[in-house]
């Protein structure tokens, strides 16, 4: 210890070794117990039967974190380019919507999709359900939007998308702006100055992009239960379900919250790896 | 220079902020409908606003909201702040090794999270419990409650939890930019290293504070999911009610509380964007850092800055006695009962008459469905007194001894009740229930999406309907009809029957027959038509109807599932005088009148249940519909072709839950 000041720690400390760390073994030592207070493995190794509802979650997730990459760094990258004043505005515009209830966001995205949604009416009026039919000879009355793993992929893309764009925006609004200047110098195209010294430059703000979409998209319960339609089961729906839905067994939750746990240890230390990203994605 | 965007990136933007703001307005648009709706526009009204007064749930779960939030951000500000300044003080090793546990409760998933904190929680209280029990008995002076359950306080220690790393996140980078000189100097010059963090390092942290608190306060209004595993059964958070209410219908209360806040939170912002552009104007935020020393100077030798120090102490002491006690006052004092039944299952105004009646206060909470209430109990978060399960249920209940003896003398009301509805199998000798409501299971269907009249559960499975069927949610339900249609017992025990009947929904349900799984969720689909078919409750049919008048029901020609809810008293229900006070109360006609009225579910009251087509023409000058009243209550020619469900062995109850999963995945 260096000086007195570190005891300033000592009171957190204290908090997340009884907070953080004792639940967590607690959850382990669930995991590998039986209701009777046996020790046994077959909570992981009964996890073989849930193997679609992993590569679901793990699929939808992936794609909502690529779609929300695709939109969030050119949003990110634009914004980092306008006036001090234009971007204050529109980093309060991004924080803003976290004020309302994401529960109620995702409801209303129910009402917009429903087959006698918002969308579809509008697409009614608009003709492009006539269109459609006429080009496939098919007679449908509505795209089935609601209730399908598209639904979910929009709601995880809407909720999270802010998680994206923060750090983004954060890295490249400090870009050393003499380096793409000294890149144009040496005479590279503005393709090349994005691909050789933006981009590398804001790789820690990706990651860590991607990382705070990726871990609440691949467990969310909520957003695949409304816009699913509750067939699109989740990770997040099944351990919902093992401690306070149909299926009570929180051993069998908490060993894949274990599982669940250390697939986000191994985002950590691959995010460790490439530097200090976290941390400018959760700073305003 | 750098150089603006063109055209392009701004229309890229705009069309992001689209995207992110269309829910929203419409959110804010339809909290000034007319009408129920989400969807249709039914002309201008701010009766959503005045409404929002009455509605005691919403406000105080708003009220639950904001205190948990500003307690939890004030306490995670504070200690944040410290810890971030102590690990700054350590050595690299010490740091890097605390920061990576501090990372944890940010970067793992809310739901493990959630779950861990609960699964502590629950171990910690029956710990607890036993040491409690121990020290009452070895002695008398301090008796320590021996039973403590989840609750305000638990949901503050997991609001803190999560809130603290991000103030250390915000606050550590500002003190690493922080020139450590600054501290010596001051040390220097005479201040002690405790004036040194008051002086120095606090003031140049100050913004990596702000926006530490600010972020803490934003994630933890915003929290739901930590907030439903740790919360129990007597607190709810906004997010917990709205989260009850997207099952069955949004109420759009909750649009109108929304738009407050989102407003609220509007005008704050830019107040404070149009106060920091002027600031910047002005210049004043640059160089700021330079007078410090000389400032610190002065301030030592000043007299005025002690008072200065003492006011700011005083007011902060201030701000948290009061809010302390705010929360003492909000937590208890009253009498109370906890009751925990199913949505929509009760005429509300019961509720406050019964508060004003005898000044107990109701904690009105709703599950989801026998499945989930047995696990709210078996999981120890819910602290419930009543609770309303369906027969087979309560059989399991019973079972494994979780029901208390019902104190019948102090239920008088209880001789009202029907005595077709006692002593019914699941509670042979009427020891542990009070009928709440009975009713039957059927079709629902749209009659404008049909072309047939249907009569038989086989339109669920057939494929003219495809992608038109919504599922029951429920393993009982979903099997149970199979197992109906196959013409088997819905009761069985043979598991080859139960096979079959799992087969015939698998099948349907890989080649797309079903829209969804639903439970409550059926309200809006079916009212909006937007599935042709669902099969749910008789009562619940008729709420549907008052807001699609296409919809039609029936108990189909193979029958049905008949079923009684019923009042149970848990066996550790810690306010048991309260719950027989409460379950006389319902019981009484005029409540099984009205909420019969209601929810449009059979009282088991016998005079209610003859009273009421004449209680309806009276209130409403219009005579009931003799059909409506034989949906409600079922004549015993239709109850005889149904079978009512009783409690499950449990391998055959496991066996359930192994197909309705495999089902789902």
């Amino acid at each position: 210890m260096k000086n007195k000041r570190a005891l300033f720690a000592v009171p957190y400390v204290v908090w997340m070794a009884i907070i953080v760390v004792i639940p967590i073994l607690i959850m382990a030592v669930y995991s590998i117990t039986t209701e009777e207070g046996q020790l046994t493995t077959e909570n992981f190794t009964g996890m073989g039967l849930y193997l679609s509802v992993f590569t679901r979650s793990f699929w939808l997730a992936i794609i909502a974190t690529v779609i929300s990459l695709l939109i969030g760094y050119p949003v990110a990258y634009w914004m980092s380019k306008e006036g001090p004043g234009f971007q204050r505005v529109a980093m309060a515009l991004i924080m803003l919507p976290m004020w309302i209830n994401f529960l109620l966001r995702t409801y209303a995205w129910m009402s917009i999709l429903e087959n006698n949604g918002l969308l579809n009416q509008l697409f009614q009026v608009l003709g492009i359900i006539k269109l459609y039919n006429a080009v496939t000879g098919q007679n449908i009355e509505y795209f089935q939007m609601i209730r399908t793993p598209g639904a979910v992929v929009l709601g995880m893309v809407y909720n999270y998308i802010s998680f994206m764009i923060l750090p983004i925006y954060s890295v490249l609004s400090k870009l050393d702006h003499s380096l793409v200047e000294a890149a144009q110098d040496l005479g590279a195209d503005s393709f090349e100055v994005f691909r050789r010294v933006i981009l590398p430059l804001s790789l820690p703000g990706v990651l860590s992009g991607v990382t705070m979409v990726f871990v609440p998209a691949v467990s969310t319960f909520a957003i695949s239960r409304l816009l699913g339609g509750g067939t699109e089961m989740m990770l997040g729906d099944l351990i919902e379900n093992q401690f306070l839905g149909g299926a009570y067994n929180p051993h069998l939750g908490a060993a894949i919250s274990m599982v669940m746990m250390v697939i986000v240890l191994v985002c950590m230390v691959v995010m460790n790896h490439f530097g200090e990203g976290e941390e400018q994605a959760v700073m305003l | 220079m750098k150089k603006r965007p063109g055209i392009g990136g701004r229309i890229g933007i705009g069309i992001a902020f689209l995207f992110l703001y269309m829910p929203i307005f419409l959110l804010i648009i339809f909290s000034f409908n007319q009408g129920e709706s989400s969807a249709v526009w039914q002309g201008f009204s701010f009766h959503w606003y005045a409404e929002l007064f009455h509605n005691r749930l919403v406000i105080e779960s708003v009220a639950t909201t904001l205190l948990v939030s500003l307690v939890a951000t004030a306490i995670s500000t504070v200690v944040g702040t410290f810890a971030s300044v102590g690990l700054y003080s350590m050595g690299r090793r010490w740091r890097e090794g605390l920061m990576t546990v501090n990372n944890i409760p940010m970067m793992n998933a809310d739901i493990v999270t959630g779950v861990s904190m609960c699964l502590f929680f629950v171990a910690f209280f029956s710990g607890w419990g036993s040491f409690a029990g121990w020290v009452n008995s070895v002695q008398h002076v301090i008796v320590l409650p021996d039973r403590l359950k989840l609750g305000m306080a638990t949901l503050l220690i997991a609001h803190i939890a999560f809130d603290i790393p991000y103030v250390i996140l915000n606050v550590s980078p500002r003190l690493r930019q922080m020139d450590k000189n600054l501290v010596d100097a001051a040390q220097d010059l005479g201040c002690t290293w405790m004036q040194a963090f008051f002086k120095v390092i606090l003031p140049e942290i100050m913004p990596g504070i702000v926006s530490g608190a600010l972020i803490a306060f934003t994630m933890s209004i915003d929290d739901f999911v930590i907030s439903y595993f740790t919360a129990g059964s007597s607190t709810q958070t906004l997010s917990m009610t709205i989260y009850g209410m997207t099952k069955k219908r949004v109420t759009p209360v909750v649009n109108a509380v929304s738009t407050i806040i989102f407003v609220v939170v509007l005008v704050v912002l830019i107040v404070n964007n149009v106060r920091e552009a002027r600031l910047e104007a002005r210049g004043e935020r640059q160089h700021r850092d330079h007078p410090k020393l000389d400032a610190i100077r002065e301030y030592l030798g000043s007299p005025k800055s002690r008072w200065m120090k003492r006011g700011v102490a005083l007011v902060c002491v201030v701000a948290f006695v009061t809010v302390v006690s705010m929360l003492t006052a909000f937590t208890n004092s009253q009498p109370v009962v906890n009751v925990c039944s199913w949505g929509e299952y009760i005429d509300e105004d019961l509720i406050t008459e019964f508060e004003e009646a005898t000044g107990i206060r109701v904690n009105y909470q709703t599950a989801e469905s026998n499945e989930t209430l047995y696990s709210l109990l078996k999981s120890g978060g819910a602290d419930y007194d009543v609770v309303v399960p369906s027969d087979y249920m309560i059989s399991q209940l019973i079972e494994e001894d979780m029901l208390a003896e019902i104190d019948y003398n102090a239920i008088p009301n209880f001789s009202l009740i029907d005595d077709r509805f006692k002593n019914l199998p699941y509670d042979p000798e009427n020891k542990y229930t009070v009928p709440y409501t009975w009713g039957t299971v059927g079709i629902i269907y749209n009659t404008t999406m049909v072309d047939e009249e249907i009569t038989s559960w086989s339109s669920l499975y057939d494929p003219k309907y495809a992608g038109q069927v919504l599922l029951i949610g429920n393993s009982r339900d979903a099997f149970g009809i199979a197992l109906n249609y196959l013409g088997y017992s819905m009761n069985t025990t043979n598991e080859d029957e139960i096979r079959e009947a799992y087969n015939l929904v698998k099948e349907a349900y890989d080649r797309g027959q079903f829209q969804g799984k639903v439970m409550d969720e059926v309200f809006q689909a079916m009212e909006g038509g937007n599935a042709a078919i669902a099969t749910y409750y008789a009562g619940d049919f008729l709420s549907m109807q008052e807001n699609n008048e296409d919809l039609a029901f029936v108990i189909p020609e193979e029958g049905s599932n008949w079923f009684v809810d019923a009042m149970c008293v848990l066996k550790d229900a810690p306010h048991k005088e309260n719950a027989w006070k409460w379950i006389d109360f319902i019981a009484s006609t005029d409540s099984n009148l009205r909420n019969m009225d209601y929810i449009w579910y059979a009282s088991p009251n016998t005079e209610a249940l003859e009273k009421y087509p004449e209680w309806y023409e009276e209130q409403y000058e219009e005579p009931l519909d003799e059909e409506t009243y034989n949906i409600i209550a079922a004549p015993p020619e239709t109850l005889e072709r149904c079978e009512m469900y009783v409690v499950l062995p449990k391998h055959i109850r496991e066996l359930y839950n192994e197909l309705w999963i495999d089902l789902g995945i």
